[in-house]
């Protein structure tokens, strides 16, 4: 199985670096999955949930406002202004889910688009 | 020639200030360690901004545009420039806040010379209520932001001189703040923010491949990333001032609690000297009082 890197920076440090099967980005222009080997791309995010597939085929949730992604040489970068993820560990998701979703509000972004995001942040809180 | 309780008095006081400085001093040896970390944090999301940036401008350049976007482009003749300084919100940290201070009206003169006209904005009590004291007007004063910078509110600061320069009420940005060395030494800073020097943007890392762009638009992508990088150089500012400041207060303070305990001693051996001078006294009125009665 093929692999990409993935890293996540805000101002506040790297929220995540690893090594991901796949990615679908919150784009600009409506959601995109990533696979390994993608063509080079540049993008703007919205604000909305980063979900990523990690080497170990774990699902990782990262809330994101605004930002952008660059592909490059099997790469992804994004640059946000402010990431929540959400770690599967006991405990720590409930607190994260709110986290992440006050994020998302006060993130300026169209109901929709919100109501989305906040979905599917619940139905990994079950 | 005080008297005895007096001197003890002086002791006693110069005592408390002493344990005073030296707490302070221990507060900002913590405080500038949080600051400091969060400098390092920070520095990596400016590595990578930057590397993005440099990626679309030398994908513009390759297909033949030349960069001739608002934020690159540089005015010869400037006739209006934003000075943005960063000072401290307290004193007591030595020549922290007047080194900036300095450096700014230096650059006052500068452009005064040259018929500049320039617009302050100042961030941070000490430097504004200093030129409110010799009346040079400010465009912008915050005062409570360069204690405890976030990154919403330095973005929120510099997009209102963002919005000026794009509507071309201002040529120039310049960023001045006291910035960080090393535990014993701060340095002056002085940066341009706008227009952004595109040579010093170079980084190693510039990708071979072509990109594609989304909105594909390099303009509307370009400009959104300069301004989301002019966020980033604020708020770094107001980092490294942070960083600095704490790190001339507790070499400020290091020196007032050593200040503190020389005068400490030079007052011992005062008082000591007083204790036997009374001494000294007190017998010889005594000998002298049994010499008379034989």
């Amino acid at each position: 199985m093929k692999t990409m890197k993935l890293e996540i920076v805000t101002p506040a440090g790297v929220i995540y670096d690893g090594d991901i099967k796949q990615v679908t980005l919150p784009g600009e222009q409506g959601e995109f999955g990533v696979l390994p080997e993608h063509a080079s791309l540049v993008s703007l995010l919205n604000a909305g949930v980063i979900d990523i597939e990690t080497q170990g085929g774990k699902s990782v949730l990262v809330a994101i406002n605004s930002g952008y992604v660059k592909i490059d040489e099997n790469k992804a970068l994004c640059i946000v202004d402010g990431a929540v993820a959400l770690n599967d560990e006991e405990g720590e998701i409930t607190s994260n889910i709110e986290a992440a979703k006050d994020l998302l509000k006060s993130a300026e972004v169209s109901s929709s688009t919100l109501a989305a995001a906040v979905n599917k942040l619940d139905s990994v809180g079950r | 020639m005080a008297s005895l309780k007096d001197i003890q008095r002086k002791i006693g006081s110069v005592k408390n200030t002493q344990k005073t400085t030296r707490a302070m001093k221990l507060v900002s040896s913590a405080k500038l360690n949080r600051t400091k970390e969060l400098a390092e944090q920070s520095k990596v999301y400016a590595a990578k901004i930057t590397e993005m940036i440099q990626d679309i401008a030398s994908n513009i350049s390759k297909h033949g545009e030349s960069l001739d976007n608002i934020f690159f482009k540089e005015i010869k003749n400037p006739k209006t420039v934003d000075i943005i300084f960063v000072t401290a919100d307290k004193g007591l940290c030595g020549g922290f806040n007047s080194q900036t201070i300095k450096r700014v009206n230096v650059l006052l003169e500068k452009y005064a010379t040259e018929g500049v006209k320039v617009r302050l904005r100042a961030i941070g009590k000490k430097g504004i209520s200093y030129f409110k004291f010799n009346n040079i007007e400010m465009l912008q004063e915050i005062s409570d932001l360069s204690a405890s910078p976030t990154y919403e509110r330095a973005a929120e600061f510099i997009s209102e001189t963002v919005e000026d320069y794009i509507r071309g009420s201002t040529d120039k940005i310049i960023i001045v703040h006291n910035g960080y060395v090393n535990m014993i030494t701060q340095e002056v800073r002085e940066e341009q923010a706008v227009p952004v020097d595109a040579s010093a943007l170079t980084t190693d890392a510039v990708s071979t491949s072509e990109l594609e762009l989304e909105p594909d638009d390099d303009d509307t992508l370009l400009e959104a990333l300069v301004k989301r990088y002019l966020e980033y150089v604020m708020y770094y500012a107001l980092i490294d001032s942070l960083a600095a400041e704490h790190s001339a207060r507790m070499q400020a303070m290091e020196s007032a609690t050593n200040n503190a305990k020389e005068m400490v001693d030079k007052l011992s051996v005062q008082y000591n000297k007083a204790r036997q001078e009374s001494i000294t006294t007190e017998l010889i009125e005594i000998i002298s009082g049994v010499e008379s009665m034989k």
